[in-house]
């Protein structure tokens, strides 16, 4: 018995010995190197939130900075005060984001519960069904053509929501937590208490794999935020189009935004009747990305964990 | 056979369970499958897939009569892929290993937090940050060398604006898997090594990179199924779909995206999806092959 808790003890030590490790020059270098590299990666991000609130002015003169010497709002004001449309592709990009990541999580738990039964002979048809997509795929143009003119779902949200609602890697991410981590007596043991098939899903497995539906829901949930190209291919009307969508054509957008009614002729004479094309871009960048940023560090570790996960299949 | 259906009859609860991601697949993914055919028929929207007239090889003779451009984004399809694959891997596992013998771990936590972000930008949104830094009259990078370079004219520059944009964008998140495996070695393996007088370079070429080489060749060669598919936003996006600059940045996907819109070159088009398709599927079978050599458990099927 002590031979099998020695590894983690003598993990435990070795954290704590490696705390008071000798800071030598080396770990001050290799510390200045990922400095470096965490400065390469943020500081685009940070120059992201200084232009959104650099006065426009300033920009078109002096280009983009990351110190600039004139603040302005004028960017952030014209995207949230005038932006109508915002705040439709708010609604819409929220409504398919949970919208999908809900439907995607319980249909494909369903799914990987139904795959990882042993006595279900159907189960190895289902597992080869679901692999096939991943090696073979009909490509970007008989998926436009089929769901255009076949399903005629042009201008749809369901073609926001469905084709990102199952992934392969997903359901095997489901089924290896299912079968690695939730011991099947416990199923075993709700079936001779009396509990049928679906409730013994829904009130045994479903529960227990919150972990797993964590990790996996964040990552549906950003591939939905950041779902651009769908909405490129087949969303036209304005009520219907997500922040993505904004983003892709805001050139177009920001004009939409502003000379749309909404913006009462004061206040545009206020911003000197110009657009600030750059500042303003910037600032819907902040609107579109701002939730993720939010989000983000509270799911790390759910994240993190999901991806090691999904790397060792059962 | 009897048994068989006894067994799913028996079990028709499970049978209920999986059906809802048994039709999305069905519609969504195996229906455009069928799709392909198109590649050997004369498209006509009126008559739709199935009801379009067969034309044989029509639409190949499109593809050797506008060889350059399938050739070209052949080319950068497969030049990206081999890139971004190699650099990829190599900084993925290197960032790893870094943050791994980091001994300030408080602070290393928030640095790899930090790196982690981008990978949560669309690209819809990094064509903008791109552009603060390369555009002509704006550009911080422009401004700071007091140069004048039209970035966005010039397809020379576009393979390393799209490396960097790649690295800076993947790298963070890239690395989260490698130093999950790096938490997995046993650490008594590196006390025995300190014992035997190793010190840390010793310990990282003989320990830490030997426990990472099963990792790395499995995502390597799962990889090589997608070679003949690219991270559409990045070329499609980042360059701003933009036709000076397709010699260095149109890939296969992009080129496809780029057609639909247009509604241009119908059978080129067909074509060169066909053409993809079956190529990514030899080349996933193939790959499957190998990881099944080398690493039996890792294979996908």
């Amino acid at each position: 018995m002590s031979r099998k808790n020695k590894p983690q003890v003598g993990k435990n030590a070795d954290l704590a010995a490696s705390k008071t490790e000798k800071k030598t020059a080396g770990q001050f270098i290799l510390f200045a190197c990922l400095f470096i590299f965490t400065v390469f990666c943020f500081a685009p991000v940070l120059l992201v939130f200084i232009s959104a609130f650099t006065d426009e002015i300033y920009i078109t003169q002096h280009g983009f900075s990351f110190f600039p010497e004139k603040w302005s709002m004028a960017g952030m004001n014209a995207v949230l005060r005038y932006g109508k449309q915002l705040f439709t592709s708010y609604a819409v990009t929220i409504f398919v984001t949970v919208a999908g990541t809900l439907l995607g999580l319980l249909i494909m738990s369903m799914y990987a519960y139904a795959m990882s039964r042993k006595e279900f002979k159907l189960a190895k048809f289902l597992a080869i069904f679901l692999l096939i997509p991943m090696l073979f795929n009909g490509g970007q143009l008989s998926g436009y053509i089929v769901f255009t003119s076949m399903y005629k779902l042009k201008d749809s949200l369901l073609l926001l929501i469905l084709p990102l609602c199952v992934s392969t890697m997903n359901v095997i991410i489901l089924r290896t937590y299912i079968v690695n981590s939730i011991p099947s007596e416990l199923m075993e043991a709700a079936k001779i208490d009396g509990a049928g098939e679906y409730r013994t899903f829904f009130q045994i497995t479903l529960p227990l794999l919150k972990p797993s539906l964590a990790a996996v829901g964040f990552m549906m949930a950003t591939a939905y935020w950041n779902d651009w190209q769908n909405a490129l291919l087949y969303i036209d009307t304005n009520s219907k189009k997500p922040l993505q969508l904004l983003l892709v054509n805001i050139q177009k957008s920001i004009q939409f935004l502003l000379n749309n009614n909404n913006v009462p002729a004061s206040a545009r004479a206020a911003m000197g009747g110009a657009i600030p094309q750059n500042s303003a871009t910037m600032a819907t960048v902040i609107v579109v990305i701002g939730p993720i940023m939010v989000a983000y560090p509270f799911f790390q570790k759910y994240f993190i964990k999901g991806l090691t996960v999904g790397s060792v299949k059962g | 056979m009897k048994g068989f259906l006894e067994n799913t009859w028996k079990h028709r609860a499970h049978v209920i369970l999986a059906l809802p991601v048994f039709l999305v697949l069905f519609f969504i993914m195996y229906v455009p499958m069928t799709g392909l055919i198109l590649a050997f028929k004369d498209f006509d929207v009126t008559k739709g897939i199935y009801g379009s007239p067969f034309c044989g090889l029509e639409n190949f003779k499109f593809l050797i009569a506008s060889k350059s451009t399938f050739i070209n984004i052949t080319k950068n399809t497969i030049f990206y892929y081999i890139l971004f694959t190699a650099l990829g891997t190599f900084l993925n596992v290197t960032l790893a290993i870094a943050i791994d013998q980091c001994i300030f771990k408080k602070m290393t936590k928030v640095m790899q937090t930090l790196m982690i972000i981008p990978v949560f930008i669309s690209y819809a949104a990094v064509q903008f940050i791109v552009y603060a830094f390369i555009s002509k009259d704006t550009g911080l990078i422009n401004n700071a060398l007091g140069t004048n370079t039209s970035f966005y004219m010039n397809p020379a520059l576009w393979p390393a604006i799209l490396t960097i944009t790649k690295i800076w964008k993947d790298t963070g998140y890239g690395s989260v898997l490698y130093m999950s495996v790096l938490a997995g070695i046993d650490t008594e393996l590196y006390e025995a090594a300190e014992i035997d007088g190793a010190n840390r370079w010793k310990k990282i070429w003989h320990i830490t990179l030997p426990s990472l080489i099963p990792m790395i060749t499995v995502m390597l060669l799962l990889s090589v199924g997608n070679v003949m598919r690219s991270d559409t936003g990045l070329f499609y996006q980042v360059t701003r779909d933009s036709g000076v600059l397709y010699s260095t940045t149109q890939v296969i996907d992009s080129y496809v995206l780029h057609a639909i819109f247009k509604n241009s070159n119908f059978g080129f088009t067909a074509a060169t999806s066909f053409f993809q398709s079956i190529v990514g599927l030899l080349l996933m079978l193939f790959a499957n092959w190998m990881v099944k050599k080398i690493e039996p458990e890792n294979a996908l099927f």
